[in-house]
């Protein structure tokens, strides 16, 4: 182990009996665990509802490791990847791990980490030294940091990339690791590494910063460079990145990452973490601007020589293959390895060599696997094992011949299966199952897709087999919905007093391109209808679709009314007495409830009034979408204005009922009665929707473009999101009379 | 020996009557009845998509509850995370007590029937207890007092399930 790390876990170490003994700040403390990848798990606040009541779990320490979160609550442990590649030692060594601290389970994210669940603090401390001594480190996991660097999983081997992204990928991540210009952000930076533009395999446009690989001629010569994208993200409102630089030479990309990093650090929002990210930086200043200044930062930085010292090592950079490359001839082939081929094995630009994909189901393998799947990659493959951002492992360098034995030996280890980068290869998020925000079952979900497409996968029609399903538990996007053919993500709704759990359905993102394009939400659907919308839509592609029409183009098409009018039909929930089924979530038999988010215990709602002012705003919204969809912005950003504004009028009719439609009047009683009183904000959004409501009321666009137009619609859609949960916490409470809070009409009351 | 992390798995007699996701009810039932004595149940956990692996999990503050089906053999599988505060023996006895009062209770709530001729007893930490030949023998009288204790039986026979370093050490006890 590096004598810095061993010393950082001692710090860690002594961090920890500090906050035991109450010396240290709960707060710091938990800003600090999670930069070492330390983070909080579902009911860490100790309470949890069991289908019936809110139970308080008792645990025997009272002391917290965070605000709310208690210490001995289990938590998880997310363990950075850079580029995703880890070799078949470290590979065991998680798996030690992940059977001696946590449940015995590796599970690998969205952005190419590894996570650990339900792991106690007081294991971190050795668990982090058993990493670094195979050259893993949690350091910058989590919190607002530079997380983990991703980087497209055939980076090296790709027939189409430009050149091989991993040194730089690697570079970047060693470089900005503990750098002190990348301490002092308001939230996290995300950066990603694509060899080329067109694929998907490193989202680079939904990042913090995106390079894409690309070489332009000097004085004869192949110069190798990157098109740099800055600002992009997905979140709850996802923007696509600006291009930064259409090429910055290999030599500049360190210090350049740099000084984004400064100017970041810098000027970044710190206070409201809802708009800290560097895309409302560049938003807010403009990528002209923006551009500028981190321009004029990186003249003023002084030289450090890490920024060009692994230049030199590039051309020494090489994975061994096991053995010489071979093509797959006569060889007898076992039962469902075509199938297995078809799917999860590409043939590499370097001709007899192949990657193979291991599908992970859910992202999830057991240790016992892990280990198998070590000693697999060690017979079969490079040093290298790759994790992907569709939570899969990659074993590359493969000699095709090899391909029959390393099947049998996949089928062995149940790791076999095909499908991967299918529509069986549903992508999801933690969810409730373990994330404190997490409203709807994301992986139950993706399990019960999983399940219904499994035998079916080979007889689907190849435009659809090719779909790709994402699935976030909530709006926060962490399973990537909005870059999904068909995205879903977790949301609630009261129907007589009870809590429904509900996906949002969002179509048409686009997945290649580096998610090229984000989809656009049709409608909210109880859960348990959601395979069966899945089932609808694709079905409905493939018996409309116009010659080689992809699914974007054919969403666009048929347009967003047809959309919604597909899933009309299953939006609709019956009593709580007729069909029970609709009111508990997927691999989850409790009673739904969103108490253990930490709103309370629903109540459910009590008011009609206020439901038809919320489904008018709904209305409202979904027609600037229309308006969107058909290009008139202006319309667009006007109608979600109007929606806002009706949602915000909804709430304040529940304590003046009498308010008129003024948009000056309306803003202004909301802002009081709502926000700076801090009712409409929720624990973990705070009142950041609320902001997109005073930002369009104070400063209407000038000019309407696009990307304004799409960003207000989105913006809307949360908005009125809050006002739902705002107005279901009231009605938990017992706050809301028939028409909300001590109703008064006339003049305006007072506030609660 | 500074061990606490102890695993114990008893096998389910009838591999094939095993459904797992019909255990993700009933382990909610526990947690609202909070009927594992000497433990905190937190949450459940269904790892049913994962070939060969922990099932369907019950998490306690304690330690973890699994219907885990490794190595294609059903059984309740206990790990226990936290001290006891007690001496060897009767720490590993008040291991097996717990997996047992878990069968128990499943037999009841699940009718499923385990079988007490076989069962696994893993040192869950290759810190302290790596899997070499001097843990075994370490380890063996502590075990065969506590299955003694346990069962009220000396007809065990204790052998190392594999002597792979990098695995756990693995204890089969069979009568």
């Amino acid at each position: 182990m590096e004598p810095q790390i061993a010393e950082e876990v001692d710090i860690f170490e002594m961090q920890m009996a500090l906050r035991r003994t109450g010396r240290l700040d709960e707060k710091l403390f938990a800003e600090t665990r999670l930069r070492r990848g330390c983070y909080g798990q579902r009911y860490d606040n100790g309470h949890r509802h069991d289908g019936i009541r809110t139970q308080q779990l008792s645990f025997l320490a009272e002391m917290t490791k965070g605000p709310d979160t208690l210490w001995d609550a289990p938590g998880m442990q997310r363990i950075k990847i850079p580029f995703g590649g880890v070799t078949p030692n470290q590979l065991e060594t998680l798996a030690e791990l992940a059977e001696e601290y946590a449940d015995g389970v590796l599970h690998v994210t969205t952005r190419q980490d590894f996570q650990l669940h339900y792991v106690h603090i007081d294991d971190t401390p050795n668990l982090m030294r058993r990493l670094a001594a195979v050259g893993i480190t949690t350091r910058e996991a989590c919190g607002n940091s530079v997380r983990n660097v991703t980087a497209c999983p055939l980076s090296g081997v790709c027939r189409g990339e430009t050149f091989d992204v991993t040194p730089y990928a690697k570079a970047s991540s060693k470089f900005m690791l503990g750098h002190p210009d990348a301490q002092g952000f308001g939230r996290k930076f995300k950066i990603a590494f694509s060899g080329c533009k067109e694929e998907a395999c490193a989202l680079t446009n939904m990042h913090d910063m995106g390079c894409i690989a690309v070489t332009r001629l000097e004085d004869g010569k192949q110069k190798r460079g990157f098109e740099v994208y800055v600002g992009g993200g997905l979140g709850a409102v996802p923007q696509q990145a600006k291009l930064f630089d259409s090429f910055v030479p290999e030599e500049e990309l360190l210090p350049l990452t740099q000084a984004i990093a400064r100017v970041f650090a810098r000027m970044g929002e710190k206070k409201n973490r809802a708009a800290a990210r560097i895309k409302f930086l560049v938003s807010k200043l403009g990528i002209e601007e923006f551009r500028r200044i981190v321009l004029e930062e990186r003249r003023a930085m002084p030289t450090d020589t890490r920024w060009t010292s692994y230049l030199a090592d590039l051309e020494r950079y090489r994975e061994e293959p096991r053995r010489g490359p071979e093509f797959l001839n006569g060889q007898a082939r076992p039962d469902g390895f075509e199938k297995w081929f078809a799917t999860n094995v590409y043939r590499q630009k370097q001709e007899g060599f192949v990657v193979a994909s291991v599908t992970l189901p859910l992202g999830d393998m057991t240790a016992a696997q892990a280990r198998q799947l070590a000693n697999i990659a060690r017979r079969f493959s490079a040093d290298t094992l790759r994790t992907t951002v569709e939570q899969n492992i990659v074993l590359r360098w493969v000699s095709e011949a090899d391909l029959v034995d390393l099947y049998c030996e996949l089928l062995r280890i149940g790791l076999g299966e095909p499908g991967a980068g299918t529509i069986l290869d549903v992508v999801a998020c933690p969810g409730t199952d373990t994330c404190k925000l997490g409203i709807a079952s994301s992986r139950g979900l993706a399990g019960e897709i999983r399940t219904r497409l499994a035998d079916r996968l080979f007889t689907l029609d190849e435009s659809v087999r090719n779909l790709h399903i994402k699935i976030s538990g909530c709006f926060n996007s962490c399973g990537q919905h909005h870059v999904a053919d068909l995205g879903f993500y977790g949301t609630s709704r009261t129907i007589a007093n009870r809590k429904v759990p509900h996906f949002q359905v969002v179509l048409g993102g686009k997945w290649q391109d580096n998610a090229g394009a984000y989809g656009l939400a049709i409608g909210t659907v109880p859960s348990k209808n959601i395979p069966d919308v899945v089932e609808q839509i694709t079905s409905r592609y493939v018996r409309d679709r116009q010659g080689m029409e992809t699914f974007q183009e054919f969403i666009k098409r048929i347009g967003k009314q047809q959309c919604r009018a597909i899933i009309e039909p299953f939006m609709q929930v019956g009593s709580y007495e007729q069909d029970r089924s609709l009111y508990s979530d997927w691999g989850d038999p409790r009673e739904f409830t969103i108490g253990d988010l930490g709103v309370g215990e629903c109540a459910g709602e009590v008011i009609s009034v206020t439901q038809f002012d919320l489904a008018d705003a709904e209305r409202l919204v979904f027609e600037a979408q229309l308006h969107l969809e058909n290009e008139n912005y202006g319309q667009a950003d006007a109608f979600a204005y109007r929606a806002m504004l009706q949602a915000a009028a909804s709430l304040v009719k529940t304590q003046f009922l009498d308010v008129n439609d003024q948009p000056d009047t309306v803003v202004g009683e909301f802002r009081s009665r709502f926000f700076d009183t801090g009712i409409l904000g929720d624990r973990y959004a705070g009142n950041k929707f609320a902001e997109y409501l005073f930002r369009r009321h104070d400063s209407p666009p000038q000019t309407h473009t696009r990307d304004q137009a799409y960003r207000i619609v989105e913006e809307a859609q949360l908005f009125i999101e809050a006002t739902y949960a705002c107005h279901d916490s009231l009605t938990e409470r017992g706050a809301a009379g028939p028409f909300g809070l001590a109703v008064q009409s006339g003049r305006a009351a007072g506030k609660p | 020996m500074d061990l606490h992390r102890l695993g114990v798995k008893f096998f389910a007699a009838e591999p094939a009557s095993i459904k797992l996701p019909d255990f993700i009810p009933v382990f909610h039932g526990w947690i609202q009845k909070q009927n594992l004595a000497g433990h905190l149940l937190i949450d459940v956990h269904d790892y049913s998509h994962v070939h060969q692996g922990p099932g369907i999990l019950l998490v306690a503050h304690e330690g973890n509850f699994s219907l885990d089906t490794e190595e294609g053999r059903p059984g309740l599988m206990y790990y226990r995370k936290t001290p006891t505060g007690l001496a060897p023996v009767e720490h590993l006895a008040a291991v097996m007590r717990s997996g047992l009062q878990a069968c128990r209770l499943l037999e009841k709530d699940a009718r499923v029937r385990f079988t007490m001729d076989e069962l696994l007893v893993v040192a869950n930490d290759r810190l302290n207890a790596p899997n070499d030949n001097e843990t075994f023998n370490q380890l063996r009288p502590i075990l065969a007092a506590a299955l003694k204790q346990v069962f009220e039986s000396t007809a065990f026979e204790l052998s190392r399930k594999s002597e792979d370093p990098r695995e756990r050490l693995i204890i089969a006890c069979k009568r």
